[in-house]
């Protein structure tokens, strides 16, 4: 990756990209962005769909949570992969599990959730910035793209791949699901194991980007993007495709606005991200006023 | 003859509360047989049962002869208004591997406008499933639960919220299907001009 990073670096120092490109943290941060919005603009239409926004939120507090722990037992700051991605399961599948038994409604019991989480999460905090510098663990809750590494790249594209290819082999039973568990069931769909399964992929996505949009962004970027498609979608192929291209321009633009600005990398994509919204919002206002 | 579904007491609580009474019942083959009751007496629950959704005790057995499938027509069908979804993808739904959200081929829209056509909506398969009356989308519910043909159609207060001339059309088709039926009907006049039989259930003085 070395050379084909000082490839683009020479490309930028002669005027042929754009300035920022002759940083390495740079064209990672892009390559992580465009990796990332087609799975998570691409998965946001199904948590929009199946009313996973709030869990989301939850499973994004909880990777902090899990990176304290993960730190706590010994994995890097940098890469605690095991302990975010264990604890953020952990609580996806207790959640689901508690979910399905308890009569309490599901915003209920998750907020409960996410006060446990949170609650340990603060405490285990302490102890971890006695051995490391608190702005250290702040890339991980806002994003940072000079903490972006080759291995995350990798992760990213694998957990991508496998993730993406989940969903599509999953995607009827999931939307049907989401429709009406009764007559998905009726049809043969083991909704039980559908959900389990998609909370599964959810966490798997939300852990890999992490480092490029923060625990505490994240949720915007699994509900943002299929929020501004549903303005402007006709059928469930264009809101998919919007829901992707929401989440690329957004990505790609935050990504400028983070280094031009030097302002967080999750904050300044989850402001385009936004943006974007209000745009489509006004676009399907002006559609709906001329039909 | 052997009934197609033999309901032996079977009851459903959930923690101190009874929401189904020991009921025992039989479903004979081809007929339509009508389920009604007073609100809370378990009518929706036995279907959850049926459809395997909530534990109980006693015993379901069906006596299927052919594929064993069970249609299904809910009492409440709420699409999210918001959600881009049009009919002929929601029928694609239960009957393609290949992803909606990847477009439908030609083959799945002719298989939407064939099943349409059975419910008298022949060239409804582009229409957002959420821009649908309610009638409009109860029979879009129907042609979807009548394909393939099921051993079983359970329907669930099919005609509720419905206007005369919608239940009319409704019960047509219904009477045109020669399968057996399950109808939970809180319109006695309607259990009574449609179904070979009649169960009441009563609400459970345990509740």
């Amino acid at each position: 990756m070395t050379a084909f990073y000082a490839w683009v670096a020479t490309l930028a120092a002669h005027g042929r990209l754009p300035q920022p490109f002759q940083y390495a943290f740079f064209v990672r941060g892009l390559i992580s962005v465009l990796l990332l919005a087609p799975l998570l603009g691409g998965m946001s239409h199904l948590v929009v769909a199946r009313r996973l926004a709030f869990f989301s939120s939850a499973l994004g507090q909880a990777a902090l949570t899990g990176l304290t722990i993960g730190i706590v037992l010994g994995e890097p700051l940098n890469s605690a992969y095991a302990g975010i991605f264990g604890f953020c399961l952990v609580s996806a599948l207790a959640m689901v599990y508690v979910k399905r038994r308890a009569a309490l409604p599901p915003d209920t019991l998750i907020g409960v959730f996410l006060a446990l989480t949170l609650g340990l999460g603060i405490c285990l905090l302490v102890a971890v910035t006695k051995r490391f510098n608190i702005h250290q663990v702040e890339a991980v809750m806002f994003g940072s793209l000079l903490t972006v590494t080759d291995l995350d790249l990798l992760v990213l594209l694998i957990a991508g791949v496998l993730v993406g290819l989940a969903l599509l082999w999953s995607y009827n039973a999931l939307l049907l699901d989401s429709l009406d568990p009764a007559l998905a069931r009726a049809s043969g769909v083991r909704t039980a194991l559908v959900e389990y399964v998609f909370v599964v992929l959810l966490t798997a996505a939300i852990v890999v980007s992490l480092k490029i949009i923060g625990a505490l962004l994240v949720e915007a970027m699994v509900v943002v993007p299929a929020a501004s498609a549903r303005n402007l979608a006709r059928g469930t192929r264009s809101y998919l495709v919007i829901s992707i291209v929401a989440a690329l321009i957004a990505g790609v633009g935050g990504l400028f606005i983070s280094s031009r600005f030097l302002v967080p990398t999750g904050g300044a994509v989850v402001l385009a991200m936004s943006a974007l919204f209000f745009i489509t919002l006004a676009l399907a206002t002006v559609r709906r006023a001329l039909a | 003859m052997k009934p197609l579904l033999e309901i032996a007491a079977v009851s459903v609580r959930r923690d101190a509360l009874v929401l189904l009474d020991t009921l025992t019942m039989e479903v004979a083959p081809g007929s339509l047989h009508a389920l009604v009751g007073q609100n809370g007496a378990g009518k929706s629950t036995l279907f959850a049962a049926l459809l395997g959704f909530i534990d109980f005790d006693g015993s379901i057995r069906f006596h299927f002869r052919g594929n064993g499938r069970i249609g299904y027509v809910p009492q409440r069908f709420t699409v999210d208004r918001t959600l881009p979804l049009t009919v002929a993808e929601f029928l694609a739904l239960q009957r393609r591997r290949w992803p909606v959200c990847l477009g439908l081929g030609a083959g799945a829209v002719k298989k939407s406008e064939e099943l349409l056509a059975g419910v008298g909506l022949q060239g409804f398969s582009h229409r957002p499933l959420n821009a649908l009356s309610g009638g409009e989308l109860q029979r879009v519910l129907l042609a979807n639960a009548l394909d393939p043909l099921p051993e079983l159609l359970l329907l669930d207060e099919p005609a509720t919220g419905l206007d005369q001339a919608s239940v009319a059309r409704f019960e047509k088709i219904l009477m045109e299907v020669d399968t057996t039926i399950l109808m939970i009907s809180h319109d006695l006049e309607q259990a009574r001009r449609l179904a070979d039989k009649i169960t009441t259930l009563e609400r459970s003085a345990a509740r």
